[in-house]
């Protein structure tokens, strides 16, 4: 989808409209009280119309429904998805196991229905019974088919996904009308959705501007009351007379310095985040868990999977002394010809490319397949009998048969282990020829991201069940700050909850059962869609596409979502330093000429500049639609570079482009007012 | 007492804590400080500024001159003036600051036959302030038939002010005229403490002259006199070079 | 050589920033009591070694101080009946309450003039108690803040009793012991001698009066406090009779504000955050001490212009430097002493004066305050630039979430609630507008200031203006309870709010609130935010007075 695209504004704009209602702007304070001063300067127009009076009041007007339009755009896109969402729930019925036929939304939790090819599953489950091939492009965007079957970490069916084939028998574990899907409706359209902890917090401090502000241009009536008072040979201007500072102008100086440029963004920024996330095939169940997750010092990641590719694979031949590679490599090739495991396919493989060693066919040979008794496979041919495996069992076959295994295996078997690989001993009936080394291969370019994570301050935890020799050389190699040996669940659990007891945001990634007591105690839980519905209810966000690498990108969207709220916040701010200039010698340089000074931007003339400053105001909220809805660009960096960057950006930045802004404005509306 | 609500026992702490706090800070610690001060140091004598004038409040010529004083030396309504720096249109009855300091400038030139005049100023000793309107100007300081320092201001006329006719409406415009003032700036301003006891050096030496004349001394004896009872700045840096007129007078008597 | 005078006080504080910050560090967190604490603990019916709540804590801090304004408004009512009174009737009741809450919220603004209204005893017992325990009780809360960002998942934030104990008793009594023969030394009187008439060379009588002036005097700039034991205040020879004294004064006004900052990083563990606190408020006074300097030399108005000096209101032993140096210091602390009349400032050197306070009195602040009023602000910028990093924000490891930017935002609301709402509302009544000496912008100034100076608890004033009127009595008074007990209670929650976290630990991705970029930042975030709430009063103050 693209970042913006214009014509969903002008989509967007029934709904803006309908959101200038004062019972739905009331939740953005800011807002509503621009809107309160809009009304205001609308009578005050009536009563006393000039062009001046009614320019501005338009422009209030505008404010008001720009602010409405970002929050409307941004609601439409997540909208447009809710609608493909909607598409897939058709009405559905659901024949349970006693054959009885109910419409799919009576179902109730526990309830067991029998779903058959090119049905579709009637609510979120689990396979109790069966096996079948699931069609989950409705919610995956994913159009090759998955299985699920029952028992093990692939049985979760989620309701309005297509069985392809087989038959399956699923008990319903949803609650009526609470579906995956309902959920992930309700999630992209923003309809139940909550201020998370930095927004409330934001919107607290926006509110405290706010009554400053407030107070600040209420209060200075009576002091300009007095001061024109003082002056009795000053003719009444547009902007002063005995009464005061006019009310058009009041509301005007009010809501340029209010901080409407965040207030009216705010909302749009929280909603485009949490769709950047959906974007990414990641469902957040709430804001809360994406602004933690850009709050998350200490990633675990599990080896497999997320690290490394998963695969052992043969990355050396090492023979015992007196025994030549090409003659181990040959012997090593020959007993994994038969052998389909990924890591008999690269012994093949690493023995073709190395050394040459074509594949062949080989006549009456009697292969000897692994188990887990023997731990060692191989094959018998013409006399020949080779096997490969753990070195204990291997070494064990090889004395069974007289020979005498040197020590020199052994070291290099250790050696192997020490460095975290797999050692597979060949041996030829009593004969060690040597060792292959397997390696798990880390995947390309993680080391860069760990060392970014680093940057950023998030420590990398590697979570895995190999022993800690293993663990420790895989670490090294990946560039993980940490990692977890021989982890139990009970472990992982143990390590999140001390890691938080250290004041850590902690965030994972699982998809089984077992995981689910660690998804549910972390602060970002992140579940694989593949995973068992456990999982999924545990953690706080579901990736679609079960790609566990996705955590760190959620991570970054995280970030991302806060340093677009501060930036902004930042800017609008800022903003008002210049808008100071433009409306103080506005007011107030009639009465003390001297003032005049204050207008640096050498604005036309009072109406033009204060007018100059409300447009303004308006426009840049529609010019930072785009940005708020994008996000601040955002760079893995420290904190430091990070706020130089963005502080140079929305601080600095947010002090000029008013004063430039305003005077372009100026330069195009001084002949009109 | 455990028995009491907590919140009385916080009270009744707070009550105590009042009664205990005011023996030990407000009886023993000012006893104590002023024992041990009065058995370690001696009072000086000299601190308080005070008025050399006669029973009308006229300059008596033998004796150096103070400062200006908002509170007239009375060190029971000490006060400085408190007018602003823009005060510069005088009120009936109420002089603005500009116009005493023009007022003292004139006087004190006229005392030690110097000039008195100073920029803002008119040799009248009053502040030179215009109030400006579209189409005249007014001297807002000189009454009539007072005649205007200035005939014309950027084309329109000056006129005098005539008493009771209000000129608020008008711009205030200060005209700073081409005097240099020779009177020094202490000479002509109230101090802040109204009890200044110092007087600059040149003002001192302005004076100088007069004091020898009056007393019949060598100006060159006045002058080692002033330069004995002035005050450097402490440690070289502090403060300003100040004349301790109390100290000079009291010296100057005993011959 | 102003230039000097200020780099020596630098030099000054630089020598004991370390001592003093290290022994305060050692009184607050010590846990022995001494012989005369542990009779004073006896008597007042306290266990000191229970911590209390933030909620008891502030209770018993309001307790202690509504205690205080009973005793001292009672004691300037009765006066006449005890000893030492000069003959000084009761204070008007309005004075009285005005003063009672002035001294006991750190105020110290005087609707009245000391040497013809208060006796001997009435301003040792009352006002020169109030001196010290209001100061203790300042550095008791911006203790218990700084507590609050040391402590990790505590409940408690210290004990007020003792923090108000070992503050007066430990810290405040024997510098201030000390200090006082320093000014008595320097010439600073110190007797029990009351108004008599002496015989002026020409034969005139002059009315002169002494007291106990150098053991109040001392405090009175060492509290922050700042009222005067004569109305001319630290302008008075008897106050301030050399040019040396006035540097002493200043030293003793900045002395204790500065130096806590090295407390705060002792107690906190990082003493580099000390240092940067430290810097934020040294860029802003050094900035704002020497600006007042340069508007006061060149005396840019008519009368300095027709004068050649800024001299009016000062005197000349501290010449116009010293004098805006010590206009400086005095409002960047809650002090308010004034050794020369910021009435008859320029324009923009009155201005500074004003905007100083309008800071909300952080740079350095007074004892206390202006530490928690700084922290305050560094959460504020803490939170807005924390945002910018992408994390929630933090300060100390201690996170920045509603609650703690709710009290924060609410204790920031106070002054500038106050400052202005009180001035409009004075503006807009005859009583408000009578009290005006001066008049067009400058008049307004005046009450401008009068509104800032109770509202930050400073306590000096454009002093032409009339205020010992019922209206400006009661008025100033609620601004100077509600300025000072509001904010504590903020400070104190947020405190509590602070206590109980556990602090998550600083990485690369943590803001870093101790490098020049924070310093700068909390910098800007203070003068801009100040700058943005107060800029349309101040164009119709002494901006329209020194623009013209």
């Amino acid at each position: 989808m693209a970042a913006f695209d214009p014509q969903q504004m002008i989509k967007s704009l029934p709904d803006a409209f309908k959101k200038l209602n004062p019972a739905t702007l009331w939740r953005n304070p800011v807002m509503l009280i621009v809107e309160i001063g809009a009304v205001f300067t609308t009578v005050l127009a009536v009563l006393e119309p000039n062009f001046f009076s009614w320019a501005i009041v338009v422009w209030l007007w505008l404010t008001v429904l720009f602010a409405n339009l970002a929050e409307a755009v941004a609601e439409g896109r997540g909208k447009a998805q809710a609608a493909t969402l909607r598409a897939t729930k058709r009405d559905t019925t659901a024949v349970k196991v006693s054959g009885e036929v109910v419409s799919a939304t009576e179902l109730k939790q526990g309830d067991e229905v029998v779903v058959v090819a090119g049905e579709i599953i009637p609510g979120d489950g689990d396979v109790i019974e069966g096996i079948a091939s699931v069609d989950e492009s409705a919610i995956t965007g994913e159009s090759a088919p998955v299985i699920r079957e029952s028992g093990g970490d692939r049985s979760a069916v989620t309701g309005g996904t297509k069985v392809l084939s087989d038959r399956i028998v699923v008990r319903i574990t949803q609650k009526p009308g609470e579906s995956f899907i309902d959920r992930m409706i309700a999630l992209v359209e923003g309809a139940n959705r909550q201020k998370t902890p930095n927004e409330i917090a934001l919107n607290i401090l926006l509110a405290a501007l706010t009554i400053i502000f407030l107070v600040a241009t209420v209060t200075m009536q009576p002091m300009a009351i007095w001061a024109k008072g003082a002056n009795p040979g000053i003719p009444d201007s547009l902007a002063l007379t005995g009464d005061g500072v006019s009310g058009i102008v009041l509301v005007s100086l009010l809501v340029c310095l209010i901080p409407t440029t965040i207030g009216a963004l705010l909302s749009a920024i929280g909603i485009a985040g949490m769709d950047r996330l959906v974007q990414r095939n990641v469902l957040a169940m709430s804001g809360r868990a994406v602004e933690a997750a850009g709050d998350v010092s200490t990633l675990l990641l599990d080896k497999t999977g997320t690290i490394t590719l998963g695969n052992r694979q043969a990355a050396e031949f090492l023979p015992v002394a007196g025994v030549g590679e090409q003659e181990l490599a040959e012997a090593a090739q020959l007993s994994s010809l038969a052998d389909e495991t990924p890591e008999g396919r690269s012994i093949v493989v690493f023995a073709k490319e190395r050394y040459g060693l074509r594949e062949r066919d080989v006549h009456d040979a009697e292969w000897v397949p692994f188990t887990a008794q023997t731990r060692m496979s191989g094959v018998n041919v013409g006399g020949r009998e080779v096997r490969k495996g753990a070195a204990t069992a291997v070494m064990k076959w090889v004395r069974d048969n007289g020979g005498h295994p040197t020590e020199q295996v052994g070291a290099i078997v250790d050696a192997i282990s020490g460095s975290g690989g797999t050692p597979l001993v060949v041996a030829q009936k009593d004969q060690v020829l040597g060792v292959v080394h397997l390696k798990d291969t880390v995947k390309p370019g993680m080391r860069e991201r760990f060392d970014e994570m680093r940057r950023m301050g998030i420590r990398t935890v590697m979570i895995t069940g190999d022993n800690p020799l293993t663990a420790k050389a895989i670490a090294d190699e990946a560039g993980v700050d940490d990692f977890l040996a021989e982890a139990t669940p009970e472990d992982k659990l143990a390590l999140i909850k001390r890691e938080q007891e250290g004041g850590r945001l902690v965030a994972m990634t699982g998809d089984g059962t077992n995981d689910a007591p660690a998804l549910a105690q972390s602060d970002v839980g992140v579940a694989m869609n593949t995973g068992t519905s456990a999982a999924k209810e545990a953690g706080n966000m579901v990736d679609l596409d079960s790609n566990p690498t996705k955590l760190i990108e959620i991570v970054e969207i995280g970030k991302q979502l806060l340093i677009t709220r501060g930036a902004l916040t930042t800017f609008s701010i800022a903003n008002d330093i210049a808008k100071y200039f433009a409306i103080i010698p506005a007011m107030f340089a009639a009465v003390y000429p001297g003032l005049d000074a204050l207008n640096v931007m050498r604005l036309d003339s009072p109406q033009s500049a204060i007018l100059s400053a409300v447009v303004f105001n308006a426009i840049v909220i529609v010019a930072l639609i785009p940005l708020a809805l994008r996000g601040v660009k955002y760079r893995p960096s420290s904190a430091s570079k990070l706020l130089s960057r963005n502080l140079l950006v929305y601080g600095l930045g947010g002090i000029v482009a008013p004063f430039i802004g305003i005077k372009l404005i100026d330069l195009l509306i001084s002949g009109i007012v | 007492m455990n028995r009491l609500p907590s919140w009385i026992r916080q009270h009744l702490a707070a009550l105590r804590a009042v009664a205990v706090l005011t023996v030990i800070l407000g009886v023993v610690y000012p006893l104590v400080t002023t024992g041990v001060a009065q058995a370690l140091f001696n009072e000086k004598t000299d601190l308080i500024g005070q008025s050399f004038t006669d029973a009308e409040g006229n300059p008596v010529g033998k004796y150096f001159q103070s400062r200006p004083s908002a509170a007239g030396y009375d060190m029971l309504a000490t006060a400085a003036s408190n007018l602003g720096p823009e005060d510069v249109v005088d009120a009936p009855g109420k002089p603005s600051l500009l116009t005493q300091v023009c007022a003292r400038s004139v006087a004190v030139g006229r005392l030690e036959g110097v000039s008195g005049a100073r920029p803002y100023c008119i040799p009248e000793g009053v502040g030179a302030v215009l109030k400006v309107f579209p189409d005249r100007a007014v001297s807002v300081n000189q009454a009539c038939p007072a005649q205007p320092f200035v005939s014309a201001y950027e084309g329109v006329k000056v006129e005098c002010a005539k008493p009771g006719e209000d000129y608020a409406a008008g711009r205030t415009v200060p005209i700073r005229g081409n005097a240099t003032a020779v009177v020094p700036p202490d000479a002509v301003t109230a101090s802040g403490s109204g009890l200044d006891p110092h007087i600059s050096v040149a003002y001192a030496e302005l004076q100088a002259p007069r004091v020898a004349k009056e007393r019949g001394l060598p100006v060159e004896r006045v002058n080692a006199l002033i330069e004995q009872y002035t005050t450097g700045r402490s440690l070289g840096f502090m403060g300003e070079p100040a004349v301790n007129v109390l100290a000079l007078n009291t010296a100057l008597d005993k011959g | 050589m102003g230039w000097l005078f200020i780099l020596s006080l630098i030099v000054a504080l630089a020598l004991v920033y370390k001592p003093l910050g290290d022994y305060m560090h050692r009184v607050y967190a010590g846990t022995k009591h001494n012989g005369v604490e542990r009779v004073t603990y006896r008597l007042l019916g306290v266990r000191p070694d229970t911590e209390q709540r933030w909620g008891a804590y502030a209770r018993s801090l309001l307790a202690f101080s509504i205690i205080s304004i009973f005793f001292v408004y009672a004691l300037q009512r009765v006066q006449d009946e005890l000893w030492l009174s000069l003959g000084f009737a009761p204070v008007p009741d309005h004075i009285a309450w005005n003063t009672a809450v002035s001294f006991v919220t750190n105020t110290n603004w005087q609707a009245y003039s000391g040497e013809n209204t208060m006796g001997h005893l009435t301003q040792m017992a009352a006002l020169a108690v109030q001196n010290f325990v209001s100061a203790a009780v300042g550095m008791a809360v911006a203790i218990a803040l700084v507590r609050g960002f040391a402590r990790r998942g505590s409940d408690t934030i210290g004990n007020f009793w003792v923090d108000l104990v070992r503050g007066t008793l430990r810290i405040l009594l024997p510098i201030a012991f000390v200090g006082a023969l320093v000014l008595v030394a320097g010439g600073v009187v110190q007797n029990f001698v009351g108004p008599h008439e002496i015989t002026t060379l020409t034969g005139n009588v002059q009315n002169v009066t002494g007291g106990p002036v150098a053991s109040q005097e001392v405090i009175k700039e060492l509290g922050t406090n700042g009222g005067g034991f004569y109305n001319t205040n630290s302008a008075h020879p008897y106050e301030n009779p050399t040019a040396w004294t006035n540097w002493f004064e200043i030293f003793l006004i900045l002395l204790i504000p500065v130096t806590l900052t090295r407390t705060f990083g002792r107690m906190v563990g990082q003493l580099r955050q000390g240092y940067a606190i430290l810097a934020v408020m040294g860029v802003i006074a050094v900035a704002s001490i020497v600006l007042t300097n340069v508007f006061e030399l060149a005396g840019n108005a008519t009368v300095p212009q027709a004068v050649g000096a800024a001299m009016e209101g000062k005197d000349v032993r501290f010449g116009v430097a010293n004098s805006a140096t010590f206009a400086a210091a005095t409002t960047l602390t809650s002090t308010g002493a004034v050794n020369s009349f910021h009435d008859s400032y320029t324009p923009f050197g009155g201005m500074m004066t004003l905007f100083n306070m309008m800071l909300g009195e952080v740079a350095p602040g007074g004892v206390g305050a202006g530490l928690y009023g700084m922290l305050v602000l560094a959460v504020i910028t803490v939170f807005v630039a924390g945002l910018m990093v992408g994390r929630t924000p933090e300060y100390l490891g201690k996170k920045i979430g509603a609650r703690e930017i709710k009290l924060a935002s609410l204790y920031f609301l106070v002054t500038p609630v106050l400052v202005l709402i009180g001035t409009a509302v004075a503006m807009g009544n005859e009583a408000g507008l009578a009290a005006m000496l001066n008049s067009g912008p400058h008049g307004f100034s005046e009450i401008l200031y009068a509104f800032t100076s109770a509202s930050n608890n400073n306590g000096s004033a454009f002093g032409g203006v009339t205020v010992n009127t019922p209206w400006y009595d009661v008025a100033l008074g609620m601004c100077m309870v509600l300025g000072r007990f509001l904010p504590i209670i903020f400070v104190l929650a947020l405190a509590g709010s602070l206590a109980k976290q556990t602090p998550v630990p600083e990485s690369a991705g943590t803001l870093p609130t101790h490098r020049p970029q924070f310093v700068g930042l909390v910098v800007g975030v203070t003068i801009v935010l100040v700058a943005l709430t107060f800029l349309p009063a101040l164009a119709l103050g002494p901006i329209a007075e020194g623009l013209f």
